[in-house]
């Protein structure tokens, strides 16, 4: 039988096997799904993928053989029982088949060599297929480094608020620190593991990351689900929780930071084998970049220039823009070859020459190409997260403009004690104003039209040190009417061209409370102070009367509990921006609430601190000053979770997104560098002659993508940073109708646009690995027999 | 002690489940200084001879030792090392860096072990300018004949002053003036410079002017 269709049996019997197999799996489902018994089964599939599965099972069994002399003899026959047999069986008779196809071919029909029993050629003999000890640098490393993270991250932060015990930093500079350190670790680990090796050693990485890697994010995982493990782990690791939760989905956060220190170990992997991976460490580049640049020339101006022009303008204009220019140059050109044709021939022949020689090479438009895509993926990461910091930036601002940073409770009753608790705050660090305060759901009413809103009692001395409220004043009221309510101008006198019909008696009757009252104008009612949407929908303007009727310390009337009803005016009007506290927000004075919802204090104390992003810790420093319970303090990120969570998530996940522009980017620089080794498979024959080691050949690949990934991330940065002050000074304008905010907010912010550009960067480096390697095991033979 | 020794080296390719022994126990000894010339019919095993002798191709079975060291025990660095500074090659058709001109070609191995830049250059320029091609230095490989670049090739083969110098059929693709002249040159390396000189060669007349003569024949290398 001739060698072609052997090769041919052999994978006919591969393919059928797979597809015989794929039967059996077909049918055992249909067993599965007959008996019902996919959610008994599925956790065991799952483990089984992770190889668990088998070993398990096998415990399983033994402790059932040990059960089995109380166990019930009889089993009810499954529904499914034929198909279970047959799907068995037909699985196995597929991995049989499988079987067969993979076994070798008989060496050679001429007998044995004449070397047989010769002295093995000795780098064969020393050879090693698998290392324990990289394993060991490998799952240890990874183990090592999320354990670093977790235990780290504990240890730094301040405990999640509560405990006294950690650093005190705050919970994310912490985890920043945490995870460069857990980084570290799984880059370092990767690196020995490989030198030990002197090779890449895959299968040790893959063992060393599914057995000893995986369990911990699993387990963080299943914390989600199991209330138990939440009971039993969820006390340490409240700070990894907490800051998982900033994201909105702990178990996406999990997952990326665990292929972080993946990736970290395969970098380190990937630096170890080329730093020592052929006996030495030698990081020198100097020659390798020689090589590399005149592989790809990514660093010409006119590539960078090209590229940079298509990001910042798109593809047409720069496109015409270089026709033209092409056009003239050529014009130019022709017209002075032609006049030194009239002098000297030879020469005007060779500049002509020249002329139709420079073409591109098709790896050269592979490298704009791949140059551009990367510089597209950077930009318009850059420029979409930089528009939602931008958003929620903006959000941020108007919240902590109508709300405080830090609101001290009590959790039963009212802080009738104020005053003291006060000077006790004042004198926590970072604290730099405080306000006592009372809110609670009310309805208000001006003739027609009413609106439930909540209503909050301030102390207009303190409010400003506190909320932006003095500076949203509309012109026309003012703070101080809230305590000098008799200097509120009734609108009447005004000149009364209002809408209404001017009251016409003097004695009122209120539907409301079915009590008749004095004249509104006689009356000096409290102040009360509006925001401008609620004051639209009211249809009121300073002056005006409204009632507010508060279920909250309701009275007893003639037919049972009557909600409290009082009657305010207008003191002013004020504007914040956000529709929501604008629309749903209104201020009284405190002892006017407290009389209006009957409490004998406020209900909380609101802090303003120096740094917005530090709130946490010093609500965890007035909590401890207060000495815990019954006092809490919780500060804005706690109290607004939901709403900053969210746009978190919608943040990473639109990062995400886009990202995958730069794996499609990181694609075409694998399509571009297979095609230089193969182009260059000659030369790096010939360089392997001339001594260059494998490692040498690896860097020199490497640094070729290397340098489009730099191009493009730097491209991409200058573009996108271009675009976001474009954005910024000229402004996009937003529909005011649906936006609230006038025009496209923009926020750099530094770390998240070098984490764009890094992230870019790295992935296109580990997207050059692979070609290097291939173009690393070129034998020096294999180019220099190819004629 | 002689500076290469082969000793029971056996190459063989294996091709549609046939083989085909190229290299059958072959032990041979060169001492320091030689100028050796290698014939053999077309097929016979030379090049593969001359490749496993350089360190390129590995033996199935079979020891090279380097001044009694054992070359094929070290590890890849420690080959490419080797490869780069004991032994200079010249391959039948020049195999210069298409990238390069002809002075960065010849300068490479002094590049790829991180020398000066510039020291390598001017050594570079010198010898290039002793090879008669003092005119061509910027010349890129494409822009030189095919004798031309033969002589590039042998400029670089030297550049690193390299202990053995090995040449597949040097002027295979020569008229014979030119091929006479790089024949020249090569006595001329091997007796001024005591470089030990390995060239396979088709043409009797040249290999019968070596001081010492091989012939491959059936997959043994015999002095001839
Ligand atoms: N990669 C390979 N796979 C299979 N057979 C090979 C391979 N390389 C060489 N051979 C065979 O090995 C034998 C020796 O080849 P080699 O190139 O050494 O011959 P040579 O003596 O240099 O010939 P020439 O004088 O024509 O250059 C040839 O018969 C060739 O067919
Ligand atoms: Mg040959």
């Amino acid at each position: 039988m001739n060698a072609e269709r052997q090769t041919v049996y052999r994978w006919s019997f591969i393919w059928s096997g797979a597809l015989v197999a794929l039967v059996g799996a077909v049918l055992l489902g249909v067993a599965i799904s007959q008996a019902d018994a996919w959610a008994r089964v599925s956790g065991m599939l799952g483990l089984s993928g992770l190889g668990w599965g088998g070993i398990l099972q096998t415990l399983n069994a033994l402790g059932l053989t040990a059960m089995r002399s109380s166990a019930v003899e009889s089993v009810a026959a499954l529904p499914g029982q034929r198909f279970l047999f047959a799907g068995a069986v037909v699985w196995l008779v597929g991995w049989v088949l499988i079987a067969g196809g993979i076994r070798r071919a008989p060496p050679s029909s001429e007998g044995p060599s004449p070397a047989a029993g010769a002295q093995l050629y000795p780098r064969l003999a020393n050879y090693r297929d698998f290392y324990w000890s990289t394993l060991g640098a490998y799952g240890g490393g990874i183990l090592l480094s999320e354990l670093v993270l977790i235990l780290l991250q504990t240890f730094l932060s301040n405990g999640g608020g509560a405990s006294a015990e950690g650093k005190g930093l705050p919970p994310v500079g912490a985890f920043a620190i945490s995870l460069i350190a857990a980084s570290l670790v799984a880059f370092v680990a990767g690196f020995i593991g490989a030198s030990r090796a002197r090779r890449l050693a895959m299968p040790e990485a893959t063992i060393g990351v599914i057995y000893l890697g995986l369990p911990v994010p699993v387990l963080l995982s299943l914390m989600e689900r199991l209330p138990d493990l939440q009971v039993s782990l969820g006390y340490r690791l409240r700070e990894v929780t907490y800051v998982a939760e900033l994201l909105g989905r702990p178990v996406v956060g999990y997952w990326l930071v665990f292929s972080l220190l993946v990736l970290m170990l395969v970098l380190g992997i990937n630096t170890g084998f080329i730093a020592a991976g052929s006996g030495r460490v030698d990081l020198k580049l100097g020659f390798e970049l020689f090589v590399a640049r005149r592989h790809v020339g990514v660093f010409r101006p006119s590539l960078l220039l090209g590229t940079l022009a298509v990001l910042l303008f798109g593809i047409i204009p720069p496109l015409i823009v270089y026709g033209i220019i092409r056009a003239v140059e050529a014009a130019v050109e022709r017209t002075r070859i032609r006049a030194l044709g009239l002098e000297d021939p030879l020469a005007a022949a060779s500049a002509l020459n020249r002329l139709k020689l420079r073409e591109q090479s098709p790896t050269m438009m592979m490298t704009a190409l791949s140059v551009g895509g990367v510089g597209v993926g950077v930009m318009s990461l850059i420029i979409v997260l930089s528009v939602m910091s931008g958003f929620e930036q903006d959000l941020q601002q108007k919240i902590l403009g109508a709300h405080s940073h830090v609101v001290v409770t009590k959790y039963a009753g009212h802080l009738r004690e104020y005053p003291r608790l006060m000077e006790q705050i004042a004198k926590v660090p970072g604290v730099v104003g405080q306000s006592p305060s009372i809110d609670n759901p009310v309805m208000v009413l001006a003739d027609d039209e009413v609106q439930g809103i909540v209503l909050k009692g301030i102390d207009p001395e303190t409010v400003g040190t506190v909320l932006d409220l003095p500076q949203n004043m509309l012109p026309g009221g003012s703070l101080e009417n809230l305590t000098h309510p008799e200097k509120i101008v009734p609108r009447r006198s005004l000149g009364g061209f209002g809408l209404r019909e001017p009251e016409q008696t003097e004695e009122e009757f209120d539907p409301i409370i079915g009590r008749p009252t004095k004249s509104a104008e006689e009356q000096a009612l409290p102040g009360i102070i509006l925001g401008r949407e609620l004051a639209a929908i009211l249809r009121v303007v300073v002056g005006d009367r409204v009632n507010v009727i508060s279920p909250q310390g309701a009275e007893l009337g003639p037919a049972g509990l009557i909600p409290k009803s009082r009657a305010f005016r207008v003191a002013g009007i004020f504007y914040s921006g956000m529709y929501e506290y604008d629309a749903k927000f209104a201020y009284i004075l405190l002892s006017e609430a407290q009389s209006l919802f009957g409490t004998e204090g406020p209900s909380g104390i609101e802090l303003k601190v120096a740094d917005v992003d530090d709130a946490r810790r010093i609500a965890s420093q007035v909590r401890k000053e207060l000495g815990g319970y019954p006092y809490n303090a919780r500060d804005w990120g706690e109290i607004h979770r939901n709403i900053f969570s969210a746009l978190r998530l919608e943040k990473l996940v639109m990062g995400i997104i886009l990202s995958i522009i730069i794996v499609v980017a990181a694609g075409l620089i694998v399509a571009t560098v297979i095609m230089l080794v193969l182009e260059k498979r000659k030369e790096i024959s010939v360089l392997k002659a001339l001594g260059v080691s494998d490692g040498g050949i690896v860097k020199i690949f490497l640094s070729e993508g290397l340098q489009i990934g730099l191009a493009g991330g730097l491209l991409g940065l200058f573009s996108g940073l271009a675009w976001c002050f474009f954005i910024e000074k000229v402004g996009i304008k937003l529909d005011p109708s649906v936006y609230y905010i006038p025009a496209l907010p923009v926020k750099i912010e530094p770390v998240q646009t070098a984490l764009a550009v890094i992230i870019a960067v790295l992935v296109t480096y580990l997207a050059s690995i692979y070609p290097a390697l291939k173009a690393s095991s070129v034998e020096p033979v294999e180019g220099l027999k190819a004629e | 002690m002689s500076l290469l020794s082969i000793r029971n080296v056996f190459k063989s390719y294996f091709l549609h489940g046939k083989r085909i022994d190229v290299l059958r126990d072959v032990t041979l000894e060169i001492n320091r200084g030689e100028l050796v010339s290698l014939v053999g019919a077309s097929g016979a095993g030379k090049s593969t001879f001359l490749h496993v002798l350089g360190t390129l191709d590995p033996p199935a079975a079979g020891e090279l030792l380097f001044e009694g060291r054992s070359v094929f025990a070290m590890n890849d660095a420690e080959i490419a090392e080797f490869r780069n500074r004991t032994i200079g090659f010249v391959f039948q058709s020049h195999y210069l860096l298409p990238e390069f001109s002809a002075l960065e070609n010849v300068a490479m191995p002094a590049l790829i072990q991180r020398r000066d830049r510039g020291e390598s250059y001017a050594y570079a320029r010198e010898l290039l300018e002793r090879v008669g091609l003092g005119a061509r230095v910027e010349h890129r490989p494409g822009e030189l004949s095919g004798g031309e670049a033969q002589r590039v090739a042998l400029a670089r083969a030297l550049v690193l002053k390299p202990a053995v110098l090995l040449a597949d059929e040097p002027t295979g693709n020569l008229d014979p003036a030119t091929g006479e002249g790089i024949h020249q040159l090569l006595r001329e390396v091997n007796r001024d410079l005591g470089i030990t000189a390995v060239v396979v060669t088709h043409n009797e007349t040249l290999a019968r002017s070596m001081p010492r003569r091989l012939r491959l024949v059936g997959g043994q290398v015999t002095d001839a």
